[in-house]
């Protein structure tokens, strides 16, 4: 047996590289575990999850002087570091109000530090 | 005395000192095989290991039970499901805690089929050390669908984290199994395509067959273990000894073959990665119904003090976790041990009477995985030291030359 036959069918088939990112995207499955950030409606400050994270990805920050909110009474709220996170999703799991908003979006490289603080901020709607 | 020295003398002329690595393109791991050669015959082999360490055990014991699963699981990418399998349930016996039926069967799914992939990647650097890409690029293409069903599955083409004391974090529904399906059924008759091809190909049958001969005494004598074992003919496999999770009641068969050789380890492999394909079929078939994620919330914060002790069977062989805590939320200590460890460093003799262009293929058909297999070495370095006072202290520069 040899492997000829198959170097030919694979001689007139299509490439099976995927040019990604310039011309292909990669689809995955909808629960991919990709990029996550807070809900700041939900979370209520609590630190669990920068606890508990194994990666020490997470950092508590102060919330914005005009931003109180009353189910988070110390102000504070996580901000991710994506560069350091490794996607375990320990946090998402530990947080007791479910806070996390996740996403499959796995297009996370970059050549500087990448944080949650925007899109955290983000979700109190009011930019 | 002077005998004594004359004798070390002479040897060192006559052989070619042949570093093979730490950075070897055939391998893409940093070890080296220290190669003493008289002509082309290797006449003594040394591993050298060390490129690598990172301290995990200590890790662990600085870390709690909870993050020490996810650092268990990247002592390893190709196996981390085995890793944090091994590794949640030495944590389970010291708690006491027991997973689901159905938490045990999706246990297995990831398990499996990281050995389909792992076996799979193995074969394919096989047929790149042997200067057949074509083979690799066609094995490593089709190895892409296995990671499709590993996302599918876990949620990452690699790192599982499927795995929590007391069950699993992820469930899947009918349309993943449908989906991981239809997967397994499009790589079925490639993975039996690749076994029909190493087992006939003259190329690879040339370059593998009757090379690294192990004799099953040989093998039971410097315990090495998993598919070298199997490939030479010692029926033995920690999923049928132990029948952890959910191995006891899934059909399946321990492959073994008697020949002993290269050839024998690589189609070990491929007759297991299709024996694993049949059992994730069968899981899929015969998931048993019931709760299978734990609320991670609810578990406990703080272990009870004691000693536990897990083994896995691995792609490479049997992995093996043991634990001791004193009570807490930390571990006092973690112990891991490696098959790579015992595969890679005691195996060192096989190489001596091969040809220098069978070294790669030796050790790749071994499987070796020297990420995981680090840490064990800081012991074996140090009862080598004695060996090499001389050296160490060169590198001291305690010793001026
Ligand atoms: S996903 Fe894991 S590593 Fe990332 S922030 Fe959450 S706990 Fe930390
Ligand atoms: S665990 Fe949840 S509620 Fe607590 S700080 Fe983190 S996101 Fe907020």
């Amino acid at each position: 047996m040899s492997i000829i036959k198959e170097v030919i069918k694979n001689f007139f088939s299509k490439p099976s590289t995927i040019e990604y990112p310039r011309k292909a995207e990669i689809p995955v499955e909808k629960d991919f575990r990709g990029e996550f950030y807070a809900d700041l409606k939900k979370c209520t400050g609590c630190t669990l999850c920068a606890l508990e994270c194994p990666a020490r990805a997470i950092e508590m920050k102060k919330l914005p002087e005009n931003i109180k909110l009353k189910h988070n009474p110390r102000g504070l709220y996580p901000v991710v570091n994506y560069m350091t996170c490794v996607y375990c999703y320990r946090c998402v799991r530990v947080c007791p109000v479910d806070a996390f908003i996740t996403t499959p979006n796995y297009k996370l490289s970059s050549v500087k530090e990448v944080y949650s603080e925007e899109k955290t901020l983000k979700t109190l709607g009011m930019g | 005395m002077a005998e004594r020295e004359a004798t070390t003398v002479i040897k060192i002329p006559i052989t070619l000192d042949i570093p093979i690595g730490p950075q070897h393109p055939a391998i893409h791991e940093p070890v080296m095989l220290k190669i003493y050669a008289d002509g082309e015959e290797v006449v003594h082999a040394e591993v050298n290991t060390g490129y690598n360490h990172r301290g995990i055990e200590k890790l662990m014991e600085k870390n709690s039970f909870y993050k020490d699963k996810f650092i268990s699981s990247r002592v390893c990418g190709i196996c981390n499901a085995v890793h944090e399998n091994c590794y949640t349930r030495a944590v389970e016996y010291l708690a006491g805690l027991e997973p689901s039926p159905r938490a045990k069967y999706i246990r297995v799914l990831a398990m499996e089929l990281e050995r389909i992939h792992s076996h799979m990647l193995i074969n394919a650097i096989m047929a790149e050390v042997i200067g057949f890409d074509t083979l690799f690029m066609y094995i490593m293409r089709d190895r892409e669908l296995v990671m499709k069903a590993k996302e599918i599955l876990t949620g990452n083409r690699v790192e599982a984290e499927i795995h929590m004391f007391g069950g699993v974090r992820r469930d899947i529904d009918d349309v993943k199994k449908d989906k991981i399906m239809d997967i397994l059924k499009k790589l079925e008759p490639r993975l039996k395509y690749y076994r029909k091809l190493f087992e006939e190909d003259p190329t690879i049958n040339s370059r593998l067959a009757e090379i690294g001969i192990l004799k099953p005494e040989t093998v039971l004598g410097y315990s090495l273990l998993g598919p070298i074992l199997r490939g030479s003919g010692i029926k033995s496999d920690v999923r049928a000894e132990d029948k952890y999770d959910a191995y006891g009641e899934i059909p399946w068969t321990v492959i073994t073959r008697p020949e002993g050789d290269s050839l024998a380890r690589m189609l070990v492999r491929w007759d297991e990665a299709l024996e694993s394909l049949e059992i994730c079929k069968y899981i899929l078939e015969h998931l048993p119904q019931g709760p299978a994620v734990v609320d991670e919330r609810k578990l406990p914060r703080v272990f009870p003090p004691g000693e536990s002790y897990a083994r896995v069977e691995a792609p490479r062989g049997e992995l093996v976790y043991y634990i001791n805590s004193v009570g807490g939320a930390n571990p006092y200590r973690v112990k891991i041990r490696t098959p790579s460890a015992v595969n890679i460093i005691n195996s060192a003799f096989s190489y001596v009477g091969h040809s220098i262009a069978d070294v790669p293929v030796i050790l790749v058909s071994y499987d070796p995985c020297i990420s995981c297999m680090e840490r064990a070495i800081v012991l074996d370095l140090k009862n080598n030291v004695e060996k090499r006072v001389p050296l160490k202290y060169i590198a001291q520069k305690k010793v001026r030359l």
